[in-house]
């Protein structure tokens, strides 16, 4: 079994499992663009041998294949930046949420005390 | 009937008083929202001056989020319809009787450019747009929309509970749609006259269009592929 057909197999079980997570709502759809865009690339460098091979005679890789793990190496890099950023936002935005509310339970607080 | 008219705002000091004046002088029974979703211009203090109950999100949440809150109040507080209405002055009061007047016939009513030729005009793009998601939408609904995009909606109390449960978090108009025929619900479309922009700027840049019709395409048809519920009940 060559390195190809596993490939396309594997994509095409991703894509599939993308889908069906999307479709019951375990994955927001705005992150699950980057990943059908992953599904997609992989399955058409898979197919489509020859380019992948020609591709590695121009950089000089001597093992074709090796192109895939290296495609799929960099696309990891650019979600787990994708990633860090997310949770970026979240963390400023639990910080915020958390103040808004220190700040509000403060007040209720203030607020019983004066009705005594 | 208890109505609210529920106003998304993001940095839009430059039309909210008028919005909030219009609707005071057509409709003066309703009660009014603004889901100041995190802006940084006064539009909260002039919101508030011109008499209508603010909500300020402690930071911007987006559209989706920010509509679903005015839902969510609603719901809370008992309305028996909601209607959203954009901040920008592109909707007019005056339609609001109207959108009222179709609700015990629908569960939402949509307020549409197009279903009668209006002096409504964008630009090229933006109506393809608007054509292909219409297309889409009447395609996987089996009933013909002509507007899709359209901000301008009357809800019931059915539709209000189903929005505060779910409502889709970015580029929500058409998915919306989409998830209501889903739930079994009635949805028309009544005619409107719509302004150009008075103030404020399009949320959608050219560089996000790629990504709001490929977002907005996915949610389409993950929705329909949605198991069909008839009648309300809580999402999972």
């Amino acid at each position: 079994m060559s390195i190809y057909i596993i490939s396309i197999t594997f994509s095409v079980l991703f894509l599939v499992a993308v889908f069906e997570l999307v479709r019951r709502q375990r994955l927001k759809e705005q992150y699950s663009l980057l990943w059908i865009l992953f599904g997609v690339v992989l399955l058409g460098v898979s197919f489509n041998v020859r380019f992948l091979e020609r591709l590695a005679e121009w950089l000089d890789v001597k093992y074709a294949p090796a192109l895939l793990f290296l495609f799929g190496l960099l696309f990891c890099f650019a979600f787990i930046l994708h990633l860090t950023l997310v949770i970026s936002k979240l963390t400023s935005q639990v910080l915020r949420l958390t103040q808004e509310l220190a700040i509000m339970k403060g007040q209720h607080r203030e607020g019983e005390g004066g009705m005594q | 009937m208890r109505t609210l008219v529920i106003i998304p705002a993001y940095n839009e000091e430059g039309s909210i008083a008028q919005v909030i004046g219009d609707i005071r002088e057509h409709a003066p029974e309703v009660d009014i929202v603004v889901v100041n979703d995190g802006s940084k211009d006064r539009t909260e203090e002039i919101a508030r001056d011109a008499g209508a109950n603010v909500i300020t999100m402690p930071f911007n949440v987006g559209i989706g989020g920010g509509m679903q809150t005015g839902y969510l109040y609603a719901y809370q507080n008992g309305y028996d319809a909601a209607v959203q209405m954009d901040a920008d002055g592109q909707h007019r009061a005056a339609d609001l009787p109207k959108l009222l007047a179709a609700i015990p016939h629908s569960d939402l009513v949509i307020g549409s450019r197009y279903v009668e030729e209006t002096a409504y005009r964008s630009s090229a793009t933006r109506r393809v747009g608007i054509l292909f998601f219409s297309q889409l939408v009447s395609i996987v609904t089996r009933q013909r929309f002509t507007d899709t995009t359209s901000g301008f909606r009357a809800a019931n109390r059915k539709v209000i509970a189903l929005y505060a449960s779910y409502y889709p978090s970015d580029y929500p108009e058409v998915e919306s749609i989409v998830y209501l025929k889903r739930r079994g619900c009635r949805l028309i479309e009544v005619p409107v006259e719509m302004r150009s922009r008075e103030a404020g700027r399009s949320s959608i840049t050219p560089l996000k269009s790629v990504y709001y019709m490929l977002k907005v395409t996915l949610s389409v048809l993950m929705s329909a592929s949605r198991v069909r519920v008839r009648g309300v009940k809580a999402s999972g």
